[in-house]
């Protein structure tokens, strides 16, 4: 056992090798608080929370709007509706929202109806013919399903995968999970029935 | 402390459509209701609609639900011209929500004098038109729904789109437009404790499962409605195969479970719980809305399997009306605290039901 040389009060927990052309020329032994204080050794790296590695991963989701959102916030031109607004509200304020929030809209609709258009009927037209059989309890409880899940719900259970799969260190699921959940927040706002 | 006000007589305290107590499967079934929600071009949707707006929508479509030859002829009550009692009346029978009775713009209801039809203005939705139909009649509400929906689209310019169909305010509800519910009474479910099993069950094919007075309600006197969450991407009929489908297991899940209540040692117990239940109604001097409902609950079911006899549906559905606040408040004719709501209740429902003592 052998004192640190620097302060010769701790006990050495760190050797220092001098080499010199291969060859151990000298060496050095040190106290881990001296070692760190002489940069001697790396400081460990503060080992990363998955919450936060997962909050890296999702740095894009939050505060950087696109170009194409930016323009979207300036409102929707039938009645001045923000990306944000609908995402606080939920509701939409007028028909040409639909477009305006297209692309928040269709990933939200998926979500809540696992479908994107109508197929219903509209004023003077009834609804088209469908193949599918029209009893079928089993016919919304698809593959994929979430049952009961709501828009919450949903969102933290893809959190938990996807921290789940950064703390296995499985990044190409996590990466997947990601879009995935970006996809679903686009639409968060509007999830309540 | 009551203050009596005058006010002008209540009508026949008769229940409207819903509580007719007829029709297929009345036993379980109460009431199917449709409700459409439609929204005008040229008015903002509900989360930006002015007041002025709000104000002039109400007028527009009333005048138009007016016009001769609109196919149910409809009274239409100004809400915001109507005191609260009224208001709350308004929704125990089912005729608004409690979000329209609430709301602060201007808002009316159109409904016809059987109280099949109701036509929400202002609601969420600029429109939220609803028909009702006694017991399980999917199909008989549809057709009449969508007559109701022709005269609507004639008369009034609609938003819709060919890619999403009737646009709402909020998307969960845009393509149809369509919310199909059928309010079942299952105590059985509940006293087997297997209400959250069915529950679960209906959730997991996207159908929701609400309490008595809609979303957020809980479900008291074992009322539960089950109604279709999905309305995009698939056609009226096929919600309302999916809805009548899912409704018809639950109620033959539930006649399982009542006539297992009532077999061999789980009998006793089940009659002891009805008949208490009734002893609550003939006896107690006060009576809470929730003791009231659970103990018609308890009484409906006695009736219906045939172990009390002596009492009549029809009573016993006038009785549920009655001992809610608004009703009692209504049928008495005086505002009363809820203490004192609660001892005119018992006594309101031993009348009601012909079992004073």
């Amino acid at each position: 056992m052998h004192y640190c040389s620097a302060c010769h009060k701790a006990i050495a927990t760190v050797v220092v090798l001098d080499l010199t052309a291969g060859a151990v020329s000298g060496q050095q032994q040190l106290c881990a608080a001296c070692a760190e204080q002489l940069g001697v050794v790396q400081t460990k790296a503060q080992i990363k929370l998955s919450s936060e590695i997962l909050e890296d991963l999702l740095g894009g989701l939050k505060g950087k709007p696109t170009a194409a959102a930016r323009r979207r916030d300036a409102g929707c031109a039938g009645c001045g509706t923000t990306l944000q607004d609908f995402k606080t509200r939920g509701r939409v304020g007028c028909p040409r929202c639909y477009d305006t929030f297209r692309n928040e809209l269709l990933p939200l609709l998926q979500r809540v109806h696992e479908a994107q258009s109508h197929r219903g009927r509209l004023p003077g037209r009834r609804p088209e013919q469908t193949a599918g059989p029209t009893t079928a309890a089993g016919s919304g409880a698809g593959a994929g399903a979430v049952p009961g899940a709501g828009s919450a719900g949903m969102l933290s259970e893809l959190r938990r995968k996807l921290e789940e799969a950064i703390r296995g260190e499985r990044y190409e699921e996590a990466a997947r999970l990601r879009d995935e959940l970006r996809t679903a927040e686009a639409g968060e706002a509007g999830s309540r029935p | 402390m009551s203050r009596r006000r005058r006010e002008p007589e209540p009508p026949p305290f008769q229940p409207g459509e819903w509580l007719q107590g007829t029709g297929p499967e009345r036993d379980i079934a109460i009431c199917t209701r449709v409700r459409l929600a439609r929204n005008l071009l040229g008015f903002h949707f509900s989360p930006c609609l002015s007041p002025a707006e709000a104000q002039e929508l109400v007028r527009f479509v009333t005048e138009k639900l007016g016009e001769p030859g609109f196919p149910e002829p409809l009274g239409v009550v100004d809400l915001a011209t109507t005191d609260e009692l009224e208001r709350t009346v308004l929704v125990e029978r089912h005729l608004i929500s409690r979000d329209l009775a609430a709301s602060k713009l201007a808002r009316s209801v159109a409904v016809n004098t059987s109280e099949s039809i109701a036509i929400m203005i202002n609601e969420e939705d600029h429109l939220r038109a609803q028909v009702f139909a006694s017991g399980m009649q999917t199909q008989a509400a549809w057709a009449r729904a969508e007559a109701l929906d022709d005269a609507l689209t004639q008369r009034l310019p609609l938003a819709c789109s060919e890619e999403f169909g009737f646009l709402t305010a909020c998307p969960t509800n845009t393509g149809t437009g369509l919310r199909l519910s059928v309010m079942l009474h299952l105590p059985g479910l509940v006293w087997a404790e297997q209400i959250d099993k069915a529950t679960n069950t209906a959730q997991k094919i996207h159908l929701a499962v609400r309490g008595l007075h809609g979303e957020g309600s809980r479900a008291l006197g074992d009322f539960y409605q089950v109604s279709n969450q999905v309305t995009l991407g698939r056609s009226e009929q096929q919600i309302l195969g999916d809805v009548s489908l899912a409704v018809s297991r639950i109620v033959q899940w539930e006649r399982e479970v009542r006539d297992a209540l009532l077999r061999g040692s789980a009998r006793v117990r089940t009659l002891d719980r009805i008949h208490r239940a009734l002893g609550t109604l003939e006896r107690a001097q006060i009576l809470s809305s929730e003791e009231a409902l659970n103990c018609l609950s308890a009484l409906r079911l006695g009736i219906e399997q045939r172990v009390v006899d002596g009492f009549d549906i029809q009573d016993l559905n006038k009785a549920l009306l009655l001992s809610q606040p608004g009703h009692l408040q209504r049928f008495t004719k005086t505002r009363l605290e809820p203490e004192e709501r609660d001892q005119r209740r018992a006594v309101l429902l031993r009348e009601t039901l012909g079992c004073a003592p």
